[in-house]
């Protein structure tokens, strides 16, 4: 167990002649939570994605829990993983996506328990009462049995956070959560999301939140065409910032 | 007041008259009633002059129930259950291995999708039939070194074999194609989420790809399967007598083609009726959490349409008092 959730030195990612990602260093500590804010197109889903290993970086390294992603360091030599141990690494990251990604042929009771009785081989049974708890964590208990398709985005969302909860995850990744939804359903996403940074998850969070940045956040980071311009405390970085790109991006959203 | 409450005691909704509608129902009704009598009414015998029934319904019940008749429609039953089974799963293995990243697998998928729909069928069941004489046996092995898995002896192929090997392979060229356009439909934000929580590749393709996949995928394959079942009289060129190689076998001696194709039309017609009605539950076993209500089966249908006559001679919609 490291003290350091995630370690991302010097990491850099390109697109063909793209460079989205270019020199991007980050600590996140055990139990924080971070935000990460910048324009769009800056490359901060790139980021999240590289983190749990759905895009492979190009060069820097980027350590989960002590552990390198996607690549084992033994003997002097880099060995890829394989996509069997890169799944089980997944397995323990959870995510949650700017379009929710719910499994619109399940129940919301079985989004959230496919991923304990498939990956982890959990009895269903168990898997249930698991679920159940998890869907009363997040306020959802009695749409158990409903479709995605029957609920609004804000539920969806909700039922999304709990299916990637079932994990028992080491970090959480979200990425834009809020985004999609109606002005008067980003409330209820945001209290699961402060309930659970209150409860000890370590939290990656890209958002243009910036309320939510400022009053759970233990630190902010500016990224801007993939490059870190600022981090630090949320009150020094977004109050009173250094960078003209970051005060005109704040002039922006606020 | 409004104009509306101020006759709030008597008031009477009059719906929209459709004349046309009318007319056009009224026009439809005498045509299928001409249809009907052409279907029922007796003509003079080209030979002997006497009034016969147009449609030789007369005879058609000694073909409908015949023993022969009855075993061509089980051959063709078996053909038409063997090849789509074997083409489906065929079909989805192509379509997996031609969305794979790997070269070496998406390139023999394209390879095999080109030749077997770019060839007619029927020259592929005499292909078939005949490939005991190019390859005696097909031997799984190591090449040049004498090492064999296993040995198949094509040569000992039986007619009806070559039949639904060839319809098998065939098919699985077209259900590859269908499957393929099923798993690209899915969201790639599907994957991601599945990936997310931990779920290999297969695992993912087969709960949560798939699964979506169906919808688009069931309906082109009914057709495929009707399509099958009528498609399987190729076989009679290799001298396997289904069905239609049955009726045309009969009619060739007594000469009531008429009557035989009735037969036969009749039958098609039948397992092709029971074929849809399989679809359409299918179709709503797999609408399972679609945004579009799952559609209503024909009982249920029923009973709202009588609700809705009911109501409509109350004349008044519901809510509003005379
Ligand atoms: N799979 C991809 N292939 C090519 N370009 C990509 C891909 N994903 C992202 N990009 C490019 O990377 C840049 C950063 O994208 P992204 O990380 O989504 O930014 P952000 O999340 O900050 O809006 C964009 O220019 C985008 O077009
Ligand atoms: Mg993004």
């Amino acid at each position: 167990m490291s003290e350091v959730m995630v370690q991302s030195i010097g990491l850099a990612k390109s697109f063909g002649s793209n460079e989205v990602l270019r020199n991007i260093n980050m600590e996140v500590r055990r139990g924080e939570v971070t935000c990460l804010i910048g324009p769009s197109g800056s490359g901060k889903s790139t980021f999240l994605r590289c983190i749990n290993h759905l895009e492979k970086h190009d060069r820097g390294e980027l350590l989960v829990d002590g552990v390198m992603v996607g690549y084992d360091l033994r003997n002097g030599k880099l060995y890829e993983r394989t996509s069997s141990e890169i799944a089980e690494a997944r397995s323990n990251i959870g995510m949650v996506f700017q379009r929710f990604n719910l499994f619109p042929h399940l129940t919301a009771l079985s989004n959230v328990t496919i991923g304990p009785v498939k990956v982890r081989g959990m009895s269903s049974s168990d898997a249930k009462e698991r679920a159940t708890e998890l869907l009363r964590r997040v306020g959802l208990e009695e749409k158990a049995e409903a479709y995605p398709s029957q609920l609004s985005g804000g539920q969806q969302q909700r039922v999304a956070i709990a299916r990637a909860l079932a994990m028992d995850p080491k970090l959480m990744l979200f990425d834009e959560p809020t985004s999609a939804l109606d002005p008067e359903l980003v409330g209820e996403v945001l209290d699961v999301m402060k309930d659970l940074a209150k409860s000890g998850m370590t939290m990656i969070v890209v958002t243009h939140e910036m309320g939510f940045a400022r009053e759970v956040a233990d630190s902010v980071y500016f990224m801007d065409q993939g490059i870190i311009y600022e981090s630090g405390d949320p009150q020094e970085v977004l109050v009173n910032p250094q960078s003209d790109r970051l005060k005109s991006f704040l002039s922006k959203v606020l | 007041m409004s104009a509306l409450e101020e006759h709030a005691e008597n008031i009477e909704v009059v719906p929209v008259r459709h004349p046309g509608r009318i007319v056009a129902g009224v026009a439809m009704l005498v045509l299928f009633l001409m249809f009907l009598h052409t279907l029922i009414s007796r003509i003079p015998d080209p030979q002997t002059g006497a009034m016969i029934w147009r449609f030789r319904w007369n005879i058609i019940g000694q073909y409908l129930f015949s023993s022969l008749i009855f075993h061509g429609l089980l051959l063709t039953i078996e053909l038409t259950v063997a090849a789509m089974a074997a083409g489906i799963v065929l079909g989805v293995v192509i379509a997996v291995m031609r969305i794979s990243h790997s070269r070496l697998l998406s390139a023999p998928a394209a390879g095999y999708t080109w030749f077997f729909r770019g060839t007619p069928v029927y020259v592929q069941i005499l292909f078939w039939f005949a490939a005991g004489t190019l390859y005696p046996t097909l031997t799984l092995g190591v090449p040049f070194v004498h090492l064999t898995v296993f040995t198949f002896h094509l040569n000992h192929l039986t007619a009806v074999e070559a039949g639904i090997v060839a319809l098998s392979l065939n098919e699985g060229a077209y259900m590859a194609e269908i499957a393929r356009a099923g798993l690209i439909s899915v969201d790639e934000g599907q994957m991601e989420a599945a990936s997310s929580i931990g779920m290999k590749r297969v695992q993912t393709l087969r709960h949560v790809v798939l699964p979506q996949a169906m919808r688009v995928i069931i309906p082109p394959t009914g057709n495929e399967v009707i399509s099958m079942l009528k498609t399987t009289s190729l076989v009679s060129t290799i001298g396997v007598y289904e069905l239609a190689g049955v009726a045309n076998n009969i009619s060739a001696q007594n000469f009531e083609n008429v009557a035989l194709l009735e037969t036969i039309s009749i039958w098609y017609l039948a397992v092709t009726t029971v074929l849809s009605i399989g679809q359409f539950y299918l179709e709503r076993h797999f609408a399972k959490g679609s945004s579009r209500a799952t559609p209503e089966t024909p009982w249920q249908r029923l009973r709202s349409d009588v609700r809705g006559i009911r109501s409509k001679w109350r004349l008044l919609p519901t809510g509003m008092t005379r």
